[in-house]
């Protein structure tokens, strides 16, 4: 398991909001944390695999999308806050996040 | 070989498609729009079109769209070196590329009609489904041992994470479930009714693929690559062909990708409106696959 530190935590929701403002061709500044990524930005499930993707280049992790998956089962992604906190375990846990 | 244009057709809602169409291709789409649907008894009010009709005038469409990017895209010198089309996308690239005229393209979405009604008239209930987060292989090993080929099949392999299930409707439903539960990131049915590539359509498509044989084919302005056995295709034969395969064969959309890398393109463009193309097939490629957004921009 690897250490999650503020800093990290920052760095990745950074990331993640970046891209959102990005893909969703919105201004960061209008993404909160209680934002609905699907709802409010019009996000969809294959920019949302593109992130798992970036993440794990960036971070040079070897990440099973179906770890991912069975994750949302038990935990879905309704907000922001929900995604930064999903991707802060899968920096912490890997694919043991479907344990988590 | 350098350049690709990549062709989606159908699978886009109009609404989806339009407002990503810029002012001044919107009018050139509404010119290619009255001619078309005035040609085919079509309503430009997709809701006033009856049975089946309005079904296959949104894919019509598609198409309409596709010839205006893709003009769009050729009157900014950017010439491809060659291209393939991913499920319908072979009729529109088969009208694009000159191999048939665009009214008969057209006239083979319009078949589809004679497919639908075939499969209502015979009580068959099929679908496809979408799984997302899924390659070929890992929905293969899902889906392994529940289903025979007659029942279900992987009918486009689209992508790493990316594929398009197709066999009867209570099959798809079932094996949606189990890559879920498998851990799937999405899965959702099309409820369209078909289950195009897989083979079973054959039985249900006689029409649409006699037509598709009709002696009207030309050699296309620039090579096609197969999406069933990765040939690049040349001649109107090829192109017949390949029309006719489409409707009850499955795709393997990730290997004609790869194989387009592995002949030199390094530019890959995304021919229809809204990008539909890109979103599946650029995940984990190197190269880049441009949109009308981006050429437009």
């Amino acid at each position: 398991m690897r250490e999650i530190t503020p800093e990290i935590r920052e760095e990745i929701k950074d990331m993640i909001f970046d891209y959102y403002a990005e893909e969703c061709e919105v201004d960061k500044d209008e993404i909160t944390m209680e934002t609905n990524p699907q709802n409010d930005l019009g996000s969809d499930s294959l920019m949302f695999v593109e992130l798992i993707e970036m993440t794990a280049d960036k971070y040079d992790m070897d990440i099973k999308l179906q770890a991912i998956g069975k994750y949302m089962l038990k935990s879905p992604m309704d907000t922001m806050k929900d995604v930064v906190d999903m991707f802060c375990k899968i920096y912490q846990y890997g694919n043991d996040i479907v344990d988590q | 070989m350098e350049r690709a244009f990549l062709f989606n057709g159908i699978g886009s809602k109009p609404e989806k498609l339009l407002v990503k169409l810029p002012p001044e291709l919107m009018d050139k789409y509404e010119v290619y729009l009255d001619q078309t649907f005035t040609r085919l008894g079509l309503n430009k009010d997709i809701e006033k079109n009856k049975a089946y009709d309005g079904r296959v005038a949104e894919w019509v469409i598609s198409l309409i769209c596709d010839r205006v990017v893709y003009e769009y895209y050729i009157e900014k010198g950017i010439i491809p070196d060659i291209g393939a089309g991913y499920s319908s996308g072979i009729v529109s690239i088969s009208g694009c590329f000159g191999a048939v005229s665009h009214d008969f393209a057209h006239d083979i979405i319009m078949m589809n009609r004679s497919t639908m009604r075939c499969l209502e008239e015979h009580d068959v209930k099929l679908d496809m489904g979408v799984v997302i987060g899924f390659s070929y292989d890992d929905a293969s090993k899902v889906l392994e041992g529940h289903f025979s080929p007659d029942e279900l099949i992987i009918g486009c392999g689209n992508s790493k994470f990316h594929v398009t299930l197709s066999g009867y409707a209570d099959a798809v439903e079932k094996a949606l479930e189990l890559c879920q539960e498998e851990g799937a990131i999405k899965v959702f049915s099309l409820g369209i009714g078909v289950a195009y590539h897989h083979p079973i359509m054959k039985n249900y498509s006689q029409e649409y693929v006699d037509l598709c044989g009709q002696d009207v084919y030309s050699d296309p302005l620039y090579p096609i690559l197969s999406i069933f056995d990765y040939r690049i295709m040349t001649t109107g034969a090829d192109i017949m062909k390949e029309n006719q395969l489409n409707v009850y064969s499955p795709i393997r959309w990730d290997i004609a990708l790869t194989k387009m890398e592995e002949l030199g393109c390094r530019e890959f463009f995304d021919v229809s409106a809204n990008g539909a193309v890109s979103k599946f097939s650029r995940l984990k490629r190197k190269c880049k696959i441009y949109t009308l957004e981006d050429i437009y921009s």
